[in-house]
């Protein structure tokens, strides 16, 4: 491996927080090939556009009549987004797009500031027209359209090549809370997220973890998750807390086998099969790698389980995402039969929906 | 003592007449023969001259001070009760004995503001003294003043200090109103003893600039009249208000969107702060309820008014047959407590949250901005949800300070059973009595039954115009069988 003695030194920064006083300028990206240059989110780009008010309010107009065309039409389709929903995704997108949102708001209708006077803008206007087309017409995931995801209290660039991180797995975040409370050894430990994508976990569980001797190594096969992940991790300022290493799994962990308090990840858990039939936003437009479970789903959550038990130490901690009850059940019975001794605490936390959705437990 | 009587009239207007000087001071310090200023605690309910006022004023101020800590010493404190009892006898004036009922009295055209007249100032100002000491329940005050000092005095008292700051804390603001209301008192009668000297003297300049002076006084004590109505407890507080439509149907929805819309006009108008926490549209039109954040100080005073059901008459735009609808919406208000009131404990285990809208695999399977949750507390069976924020660990937050307002009002409610002396601003009201028509068919008018306040453009209060509505309901609950107080 090409990268190794590059990983090496990336892991020295994380073994060794105290002996290395200056951050290590070969931190960044473990990763031969250039990586590709993340997208700054939309509400993050300078205002460098114009146009006047009136025209702003003709698109506007438009997006709404396209929004409220819609109607239930997706959602019987596949589940997609109805007329709600897509309207309430205007008002952010104004909210983003917008210098001043409010000058769309209708509650300033009647306001006197001036229809031909030009507003700043964050895209032009014919990039907005083209925008809101993307989101109805391709039904391309809102996300993708405005550069970020909004989740738990971090705004996330996402971008296609990186799946975008699901409400549900803010829970894992308070999961890992709960099990570092009280806990110094796992706050202050070595913890991985494994298959990152946007670095959401990984970042909210650094902050969890919080400004003691804790760190986070994540790592993900695609070079577009490893670059957006770092870039989101520089974004919250935590390049001294996070490494971001390119590579399979635990692949890129070989140097903290059995040294590592904490496991989360929510993997590709999706049965192959059933993916062409997900809702349009997730089977055109989101990473297959990032869904594809194999023929039950369940490929990378046993690889997953078998590494656990292998990585982490002695009490440390995992938590992974499921597809549900099935397979929650199906990975607990997978701990108490073929690895039995390994794990101890096995339990299956439900999501708000009420869906057996994460398992959790701890070496033994 | 001259020289303070300078500074302090100077402060007021510039006296150029020496005569004048001269004079005044004659008679202030002939007015400090009587007694009752030099044992006098806390400024001018007995007439003052302003010089008196200025001399005691470090003596009244270290009083003040120790008084709050609970240092009372015995004689001061036993002249302050005489003080208080006698205080509704004894009627502050002019040198000529001029007193705010007799300005009342005599019924002195009060004209616009404009007109320099200081009559007319001087009554609008006499009026506007009489209603604030009214809202503020003067004669009450009076006695609940008595019962806190005497708490105060009492050797125990810190033994519980929340206890004991939540009684000073209101002792202190009680005097605080008092004073202001006395100074006011006694600024009105310095102006018009200025007037009237300057009138003998011939001094023209002195009479306009005590006029002016009048003038200001009236300004300010107008503003001050609204102030006296906001002295609820929980008034200067943010608050939630919902709105929920009422039976039938799209008719109704859309009725409580107008209502909606109506608080978010009103709100912005005001300067406060709107977020949108949680709605749940109707299906064709309107929506089925919805909660607004209003951020800003006395929000939750003036809010408070709106509680109750609206009813909306007009021909509905849903129905092919125009006919007339009668439909309603129901308004809660619901204050943001601060950190200085003690909330209601919620304990995490009673809780039960869950995403809103949820069906299908979720997860991986979904992509959805929609992340709505709802909070359940158990044991009380009250619920909060919020949908409007972008992620769903924002949403629950939200949703939790709603339930977290929601409770906070509900134990206040029962804390107000027990001590009924609260109910005022929260239990009077009942949720689903109806407070305010809306007619646009077959005629317009908008009519509060409370108050019988009515304007007759439906428009311009449906665009938010609801201070004349809000301020007439709060005067007359507060002003309400208080006739005979001063």
């Amino acid at each position: 491996m090409k990268s190794s003695s590059l990983t090496r030194a990336v892991l020295s920064t994380v073994l060794q927080p105290v002996f290395s006083t200056r951050p290590n300028p070969g931190r960044t990206v473990a990763c031969s090939v250039a990586p590709p240059k993340p997208k700054v989110p939309l509400y993050q780009r300078p205002p460098a556009f114009r146009a006047a008010l009136s025209e702003l309010k003709k698109w506007h107009v438009w997006a709404k009549n396209q929004a409220a065309a819609v109607g239930s039409t997706f959602l019987d389709l596949d589940d997609g987004p109805d007329s709600t929903l897509l309207l309430r995704e205007l008002n952010w997108l104004v909210e983003d797009a917008l210098e001043q949102p409010s000058l769309l708001s209708p509650k300033n209708s009647s306001s006197n500031y001036d229809d031909a006077a030009p507003v700043s803008i964050r895209a032009c206007l014919d990039d907005l027209y083209k925008l809101w087309k993307q989101r109805i017409e391709e039904r391309r995931p809102f996300q993708y359209v405005v550069g970020c995801e909004h989740w738990r209290d971090l705004i996330l660039s996402v971008e296609e090549g990186v799946l975008i991180p699901r409400p549900e797995t803010e829970i894992i975040v308070d999961l890992v809370d709960d099990a570092v409370r009280g806990n110094e050894e796992l706050r202050n430990g070595i913890w991985a997220d494994l298959g990152t994508g946007s670095g959401a976990l990984a970042i909210a569980v650094a902050r969890i973890l919080g400004v003691g001797s804790g760190r986070v190594v994540a790592t993900d096969l695609s070079p577009v998750a490893v670059a957006v992940a770092s870039y989101n991790v520089e974004r919250y300022n935590l390049q001294n807390r996070i490494a971001v290493r390119l590579g399979s799994w635990f692949d890129p962990l070989e140097d903290v086998e059995g040294e590592l308090c904490g496991l989360v990840s929510n993997p590709p858990y999706i049965p192959s099969e059933d993916i062409d039939g997900l809702q349009a936003e997730v089977s055109k437009h989101e990473p297959r790698l990032a869904l594809d479970g194999g023929a039950n789903g369940m490929n990378d959550l046993i690889h997953l389980c078998n590494g656990a038990a292998s990585m982490l130490k002695p009490g440390g901690f995992f938590a992974f995402e499921t597809n549900g009850e099935t397979q929650s059940k199906c990975l607990v019975d997978y701990m108490d039969t073929k690895m039995k001794g390994s794990f101890y605490s096995i339990n299956i936390t439900p999501d708000f929906a009420g869906i057996q959705r994460f398992v959790t437990g701890y070496r033994a | 003592m001259s020289s303070l009587v300078l500074k302090r009239s100077r402060n007021n207007i510039t006296i150029r007449s020496f005569d004048l000087k001269i004079r005044l001071l004659t008679r202030l310090f002939s007015s400090f023969c009587e007694p009752h200023l030099h044992n006098s605690p806390i400024p001018t309910h007995k007439r003052t001259v302003s010089a008196s006022d200025s001399a005691f004023l470090a003596k009244k101020n270290n009083g003040f001070y120790s008084y709050l800590h609970g240092n009372w010493k015995m004689p001061c404190g036993c002249n302050f009760s005489r003080f208080l009892s006698s205080q509704a006898a004894v009627e502050a004036s002019t040198f000529d004995g001029l007193t705010v009922e007799g300005i009342i009295a005599n019924n002195w055209v009060i004209y616009d503001e404009n007109e320099s007249d200081w009559k007319s100032h001087a009554a609008a100002i006499a009026q506007s003294i009489h209603l604030i000491r009214k809202r503020l329940r003067w004669k009450k005050l009076i006695p609940k003043l008595e019962i806190l000092s005497e708490q105060l005095n009492k050797p125990d008292l810190w033994d519980d200090p929340a206890r004991a700051g939540k009684i000073s804390r209101e002792h202190g603001s009680i005097m605080v109103k008092m004073k202001e209301v006395n100074a006011f008192e006694q600024e009105l009668f310095e102006h018009i003893d200025m007037i009237k000297l300057a009138r003998e003297d011939n001094d023209a300049e002195l009479e306009s600039e005590s006029l002016q002076a009048l003038l200001t006084l009236r300004r300010n004590i107008k503003e001050k009249e609204l102030e006296a109505l906001l002295t609820g407890e929980h008034d200067s507080c943010s608050c939630f208000i919902e709105v929920q439509a009422g039976a039938g149907g799209t008719e109704s929805m859309d009725w409580a969107s107008m209502v909606m819309q109506m608080y978010v006009k009103w709100a912005e108008g005001r300067g406060f702060g709107v977020t949108v926490v949680d709605e749940m549209p109707g299906e064709l039109a309107g929506i089925k309820r919805a909660t607004i954040k209003v951020d800003g100080e006395y929000a939750f005073g003036y809010a408070k008014a709106e509680v109750g059901s609206h009813r909306l008459v007009r021909i509905s735009p849903f129905d092919s047959n125009k006919r007339r609808h009668t439909s309603f919406a129901s308004v809660a208000v619901i204050p943001i407590l601060g950190d200085g009131f003690s909330r209601f404990q919620i304990n995490e285990s009673d809780l039960r949250i869950e995403r809103y809208r949820s069906g299908g695999a979720g997860g991986q399977s979904v992509n959805t901005t929609d992340s709505a949750v709802r909070i359940t507390h158990i044991p009380t069976g009250i619920t909060a949800s919020c949908q409007n924020e972008r992620s769903q660990h924002q949403n629950k937050a939200s949703a939790m300070s709603v339930l977290q307002s929601r409770l906070d009002q509900l134990e206040m409610e029962r804390q107000a059973k027990i001590n009924a002396e609260h109910t005022q601003s929260l239990t009077d009201i009942n949720f689903g009595s109806q407070i305010r028509s809306y007619v646009l068919h077959p005629y317009r008018m908008v009519k509060d039954h409370r108050t019988d306040y009515e304007v007759s453009d439906p428009d311009s209060v449906l665009q938010g115009d609801l201070d004349g509505f809000i301020l007439s309901y709060l005067s007359a609950s507060l002003d309400k069988n208080e006739d005979d107080d001063p």
